[in-house]
């Protein structure tokens, strides 16, 4: 009992210091269009924050003492932009040395100094899914995160309790990664044998530990533990939402069958170029899908894609994002949103519950962020010109009620660790996950460093 | 007749002494290398015990390796060799927290055939935590002497390798005639470094940090199977000897503490995020990022050994380059100076929060370690907390504290004597005692010790001139010419390789107490990779390590001068 006394303190002792403290913040902002997504647009509204969550919404609101009024007077206040696909922020994204490695987190590799966080934020972002790459066929499991700008500590960018979410990948590219290493898979079959596969040796593996523990013997010896095998058993437990990065119909299908057949329900297909063709399936099944506006015809997987895409889903009853995977688009997914009202007339309110609302339910994080409700966390954009304007202008971003973007103080050096040997460090507005779609041209071997062949 | 017998008695038995003692020490010595004693006394020297505790006049008297009294009112032994302490300053000797010193880099274990990356066999992977430093402990190795040379005496070595390289162990940097006589305490920490294998699992830090989380619970539930079975192996399934699993224990009971390689301020935290899921006891070392972790280190009891390396300093720009600065350059020429103070006042930063660290040499070049020191110290670090970090709390941090760490009666004779305060420019170290062995060095004049150079005359300077060079790379030999000029006090060099790739021009070449330095650029696939050389000149022959931290490699380079 003793014994249990001291590991229950010790548990509460390590939890309370492992809790990075967040700043919030509080703020009123005057007289603005609220876009609130899921009550209509309020003219001329006031939104109250108070520590980092909407305390009020409404008309001629004081603001209490010390807390500081914004003037948003002509402007738009929307809830903060969530990329449901984003590389950003990370120190690295593939572990592409094994086809499935759901073992491995994002989460350990978080990396807070990515000044793609600010450009992201000043595109009006609060949130973003910083993904595993999609070399594998299981990659490793994700982390939501909240862009909290000017930490060293990448705990602080962490989305609190945020469900738990894991990138899996079709098509072109673990095959390539498999075919390159000489390992499996090397077709879009050997895909499907390898999810099968996986979540068969994880039913083994549940059972194996679930009769371990029922054991009464004293003398028992525990089963080996897999990390791999414990996540892929919380995905089969309804535990994990999986993410699956996906291009084709017939692969999307796939995985559709695969799942009915382990009884996995949560389910967003990433990319999704032509789910469009199984829109109706998708609806069935319940699973949705996050894709992009426009973007095609980068490989022969994508031939078949529609910028109809996002609409032809929205009208079948699927739920659907618009997501970036890219440190570029990161900053303007207003207007990636805005161009499924040039494709498929889509509402406001639809088009920007593709860069909010829906992408926060893909994230099983919809009763914090993803609309201007009160109780919701203070994640907020500010734009001068209506966001799904292309005159709009993102001028201010706010997370947990703390402003990090403010286009009236934008600092050009964004930078938070400076390599004191280097005036500017290599950065370009196309960051390191670029490199990572193309990995295997991207890396260089060990071998090429002393080639002759320069 | 009654005395003479008396005298002759004492006359045999004085020989039967002598012959008994000569006995006692074995062989004789056809080198005439070994010390005609070993008992010492540094007389009337100004002696700092321990940081802040400081005796004027006072004699320290070394005998049998352990450092036998220490006072202003101590009798010196008559078979002492007597030191003359006037002028001089005594301290205990230095204590390296994290280094490769006195290990022998191994071969790189070759790509297996047939090799499946998702899984490839242990020493690939660099999985190889049941292999020791003394598997790698070379007595030749010259990094001993050249970190001894700069006050060292206690080195926590580690193993080369890649994730899980090995045990550390503490060793005495002595001149020692076999490893085990350099060996003080015996695989005390589980060296880990993110460092992945090529092109297999774990291949970088997502893999590594899970790879770890995996051998870890797998140790705990092995650590019960093995003792059970201890305990009573009837009806029990045989636990499999996996020495992987078995080098785990000690850091499951928390035996042995975890040193991790954590240079940058992520890498900290990554260790620490593991060591708050599995509770081991954790150390990091090589730190070069810490000045906001100050407070996270005292909160979880990290040991900390921070890196003697430290960036170079900006150039501040005068003149005509300063006139054609736009503000945009000046603004991002202050801001590498303010991150520059952030790099050297790290120290000074973590002392006033109260954490006690040590230092690391691991990334550091031995003959820059004084002058780095002196540049923390210039940033905020007061020379009692520098001196601590290099001897009692490394002491303490290492466990080794009861045993060494100050100058006080009964602790192992390690002592360093400077002919100056130590933390002065001008100080230079003129007797270090390792284990009770003295060692001499020489002092060289003013003047040339002022740039630390041991300068020769214009004309006749060891470096310059043409030089025939020779390494082994993973596709060959490489060999070619350089070349080595000197302009004033800077040289310069350049690098032409026989097979025909541009000319690489030699950078930050440095020569100093017979240690010739310099790095390159290779251009590997549109990619520029660094290329570390280091080591020391004899005569017309340099015998050098060139080392590719990107990709955690290290090879031997040798070259001949030309024309001699």
């Amino acid at each position: 009992m003793k014994k249990n006394i001291l590991i229950l303190t010790l548990i509460l002792f390590t939890g309370f210091i492992s809790e990075a403290q967040v700043k919030k913040g509080d703020v009123l902002i005057k007289n603005g269009t609220v876009l609130t997504i899921t009550k209509g647009t309020l003219d001329n509204t006031d939104v109250l924050i108070k520590d980092g969550k909407i305390s009020r919404i409404g008309k001629n609101l004081k603001a209490p003492n010390g807390v500081q009024e914004i003037d948003a007077t002509g402007k738009f206040i929307m809830p903060g932009i969530i990329d449901a696909h984003s590389h950003i922020a990370l120190s690295s994204v593939n572990e592409g040395t094994s086809q499935v490695t759901a073992e491995v987190n994002m989460g350990d590799v978080i990396d807070p100094f990515d000044v793609s966080i600010y450009r992201a934020l000043a595109g009006g972002v609060t949130s973003t899914h910083a993904l595993h790459g999609s070399a594998n066929v299981i990659g490793g499991e994700s982390e939501t995160l909240k862009l909290r700008y000017g930490t060293s500590n990448p705990e602080e960018l962490k989305f609190e309790d945020a469900p738990r979410t894991i990138k899996f990948a079709l098509g072109e590219n673990p095959t390539r990664g498999g075919r390159s290493r000489g390992i499996q898979p090397s077709s879009r079959m050997g895909v499907e044998a390898m999810l099968r596969n996986s979540f068969n040796d994880a039913i083994a593996y549940r059972s194996t530990w679930a009769a371990y523990k029922a054991d009464k013997n004293p003398r028992k010896v525990a089963p080996e533990y897999d990390l791999r095998m414990e996540t892929l058993v919380d995905i089969l437990d309804g535990k994990v939402l999986v993410h699956c990065h996906s291009y084709r119909a017939d692969e999307i299908y796939m995985l559709l069958k695969v799942f009915t057949d382990f009884g996995i329900k949560k389910l967003t297909f990433q990319h999704a170029n032509e789910a469009y063709k199984v829109a109706s399936e998708l609806a069935e099944f319940g699973a949705s899908a996050s894709v992009f506006a426009d973007w095609w015809a980068y490989k022969l997987e994508v031939y078949w894609s529609t910028a109809y895409n996002a609409t032809i889903l929205t009208r079948n009853g699927v739920l659907t994002s618009i997501n970036s995977d890219s440190g570029e688009l990161i900053r303007h997914l207003f207007h990636e949103a805005a161009k499924t009202q040039k494709y498929g007339d889509l509402s406001d309110e639809e088009a920007l519950s593709l860069i909010t609302l829906n992408p926060a339910k893909q994230l099983g994080i919809d009763n914090r962020v993803g609309s201007i409700e009160v109780g919701k966390d203070a994640d907020i954009a500010i734009f001068e010109g209506h966001p799904l304007s292309v005159y709009a202008i993102p001028v201010m971003t706010f997370v947990d009620g703390v402003k990090y973007f403010d286009r009236a103080n934008d600092i050009a050096d964004q930078r938070i660790y400076i390599n004191p040997e280097e005036a500017v460090e290599n950065i370009t507005i196309f960051n390191r996950e670029d490199e990572d779609r193309c990995m295997e041209e991207g890396v260089v071997s060990f071998e090429a460093l002393f080639s002759n062949k320069k | 007749m009654k005395l003479l017998l008396t005298k002759t008695i004492r006359a045999v038995f004085l020989m039967l002494l002598t012959v008994s003692t000569v006995s006692l020490n074995a062989q004789s010595d056809p080198t005439g290398e070994s010390a005609v004693t070993r008992t010492f006394a540094i007389t009337n020297a100004t002696v700092i015990q321990a940081p802040g505790k400081e005796l004027k006049g006072a004699t320290v008297v070394i005998k049998n390796g352990l450092i036998q009294a220490v006072g202003t009112n101590v009798t010196v032994p008559t078979n002492a060799q007597v030191i003359d302490g006037k002028d001089m300053f005594v301290y205990a000797g230095f204590i390296d927290g994290l280094a490769n010193t006195g290990a022998k880099r191994p071969e790189n274990t070759p790509r297996p055939n047939d090799l499946f990356s998702p899984d490839p066999p242990n020493d690939y992977a660099g999985i190889t935590p049941e292999h020791s430093l003394l598997d790698q402990l070379d007595i030749e190795s010259n990094t001993i002497a050249s970190m001894r040379k700069e006050g060292f005496a206690i080195s926590h070595s580690v193993p080369f390798g890649r994730m899980l390289p090995g045990a550390g162990s503490i060793i005495l940097l002595g001149d020692k005639k076999h490893a085990d006589e350099l060996i003080l305490s015996k695989d005390v920490t589980m060296f880990t470094q993110f460092a992945g294998a090529p092109g297999a699992y774990p291949g970088n830090v997502l893999g590594i940090m899970a790879k770890y989380r995996n051998l870890y619970r797998n140790a705990e539930n092995n650590k019960k199977h093995y003792d059970s079975y201890a305990e009573n192996p009837s009806g029990i399934e045989r636990p499999e000897r996996d020495r992987v699993t078995e080098a785990f224990f000690p850091v499951v009971t928390k035996q042995q503490a975890v040193m991790y390689d954590a240079s940058g301020v992520l890498e900290v935290q990554r260790a620490m995020r593991l060591q708050k899921e599995l509770g081991f006891r954790l150390m990091v070392g090589n730190v070069k990022q810490a000045w906001d972790l100050g407070q996270m280190f005292k909160d979880n009891g990290t040991g900390v050994f921070l890196s003697l390396d430290l960036p170079d300093a900006p150039k501040e720009a005068k003149g005509k380059d300063l006139d054609e600065m736009t503000e945009e350059t000046k603004r991002l020429e202050a801001r590498k100076v303010d991150f520059y103070k952030k790099y050297v006042g790290q120290a000074a930063s973590l002392a006033n929060s109260g954490v006690k660290f040590g230092f690391s040499s691991l990334d550091a070049t031995s003959t820059k370690v004084k002058a780095n020191l002196l540049t923390m110290i210039e940033n905020g670090l007061s020379e009692n907390d520098a001196l601590a970090a290099l001897t009692t709390n490394a002491a303490s941090l290492l466990g080794i504290d009861k045993i060494t760490g100050t100058v006080e009666a009964g602790k192992i004779a390690n002592i360093m004597v400077s002919n100056a305060p130590y933390f002065t420019k001008d100080s230079q170290i003129k007797f270090m005692f390792v284990d009770g062995d003295k060692y001499d060095f020489e002092i060289k004049e003013k003047g040339a010790a002022g740039n630390g150079n041991r300068s020769a005359a214009a004309g006749n300077d060891p470096i310059v001139g043409s030089w025939t060079y020779n390494f082994e790379t993973p596709n060959g030999a490489s060999t070619g010419k350089m070349t080595f000029a000197k302009d004033g006090d800077t040289y310069t060099g350049k690098m032409t390789s026989n097979d025909g790739a541009p000319d690489a021009n030699l950078q930050e070449v440095t020569f100093a107490n017979g240690t010739l330095s310099f790095i390159f650029m290779i251009d590997a696939g549109g990619q520029s990779v660094e290329l570390v050389v280091s080591g020391t000149v004899t005569g017309n022959q340099y015998d050098a390590e060139v080392t590719v931290s990107a990709f955690n490699f290290s090879t031997p380079m040798s070259a001949t001068k030309d024309g001699q």
